[in-house]
């Protein structure tokens, strides 16, 4: 521990100096965890290629088995996984990395990312409600073949509708109210971090 | 691509044991509860693997561990729910008995006792004056500290001034 003249300063660091050791078997344990780490980011990768490359077969399929909407399905699911990838790419620009940078630097960059993804929210609540307008002009245009189908099985349309408006639009959108609010909360604790750092609290 | 990673690990391992105790003290000032700072610790530590192979040497690699901590460290406090109070003294010196080979225990107990006190009034700094106490007791200069914060050394110098001052009557304070 340095030394200084400073007598009051040189007594805490004596005193802070014998605070805590490092836990035991540190480095073996943070080796375990790199390697779950690792392991963890590979699988992520790989579901995240196997779920882009499942929508993709199943538009084509849609589109082959499904004359009378598979076209429009088809297109409508490329569109929005390209429409999610392009805003998450977009919003989330420049905010790689951050720990290495000085404090004021990752807080000011922290909030930016906090604001960035109430951003993101924001758009995905306007995305999922033009997603249900999109199903439902689809629905309108084809009303002459849906018709007849709804017809004929009532009751597995309505418990179609049930599962997919009632109870899953709602979930959906509680989640991202919830999601919002406690970005809300960490945005007022970034403020504070900043004000603190500026001197002003 | 397996020499640069041998590169890499052994790097890692140097950093570890370096500052492996300096990452335990700091953790100490954002987290009271042990079970806790233990994963933090670990928290910090991964951080710093995964930036490790971007460091191109901008900074001094102390600089570099301390930033990462710290931010780490930030992240943890403004992740917690509610504030977390300093841990009691009684519970800090049942937590952290202190390996200390002195042979006379009523000395060692006094410096238990002033250690404790010490963390407790750390603990119940605002954050940013936190990690600048901690840093000063840590041995880094102004000119160091500032590079990790940001901030102009002159305003760490102001700063601190004002932040051993709390903590000093904070130390008063307490019986």
């Amino acid at each position: 521990m340095t030394h200084t003249n400073d007598h009051e300063l040189d007594t805490w660091r004596d005193q802070w100096s014998s605070v805590a050791a490092p836990p035991a078997e540190f480095q073996r344990k943070i080796q375990q965890r790199i390697k779950r780490q690792e392991r963890r980011f590979l699988l992520g990768n790989l579901l995240t290629v196997i779920v882009f490359l499942g929508m993709l077969i199943f538009a084509v399929l849609m589109r082959h088995q499904s004359p009378w909407m598979g076209p429009n399905w088809s297109t409508g699911i490329c569109v929005l996984v390209f429409i999610a990838a392009g805003c998450r790419l977009w919003v989330m620009r420049r905010t790689w990395r951050p720990e290495t940078q000085s404090t004021r630097a990752f807080v000011e960059l922290w909030h930016r990312r906090v604001a960035a993804r109430i951003r993101l929210l924001r758009i995905s609540i306007y995305l999922s409600l033009g997603w249900i307008i999109f199903c439902a002009a689809l629905t309108a245009a084809n009303w002459a073949t849906i018709g007849q189908d709804v017809k004929a099985h009532p009751a597995e349309w309505v418990a179609l509708l049930v599962v997919c408006v009632l109870m899953q639009y709602p979930m959906i959108w509680f989640a991202a109210v919830w999601l919002r609010r406690r970005k809300q909360a960490e945005l007022t604790e970034v403020r504070k971090i900043l004000d603190e750092m500026d001197g002003k609290s | 691509v397996s020499e640069h990673r041998q590169a890499l690990e052994a790097r890692f391992a140097h950093i570890l044991t370096d500052y492996g105790a300096a990452i335990a003290r700091l953790a100490f000032s954002y987290e009271a509860v042990a079970s806790v700072r233990e994963e933090l610790v670990q928290e910090i530590a991964l951080a710093i693997w995964q930036a490790l192979a971007q460091f191109r040497g901008d900074c001094s690699e102390r600089t570099f561990v301390y930033r990462i901590a710290h931010n780490r460290g930030l992240t943890h406090v403004s992740r917690r729910r509610s504030p977390q109070p300093p841990l009691p003294i009684e519970d800090l010196e049942e937590a952290d008995q202190p390996v200390d080979p002195r042979p006379h225990p009523e000395e060692q107990a006094a410096r238990t006792g002033q250690r404790a006190q010490l963390m407790s009034a750390i603990q119940s700094l605002p954050v940013t004056h936190r990690q600048m106490i901690v840093l000063a007791l840590e041995g880094l200069s102004h000119a160091e500290i500032a590079e990790v914060m940001g901030i102009t050394e002159n305003n760490v110098a102001v700063r601190l001034t004002r932040i051993r001052k709390s903590l000093k009557d904070s130390l008063g304070e307490r019986p």
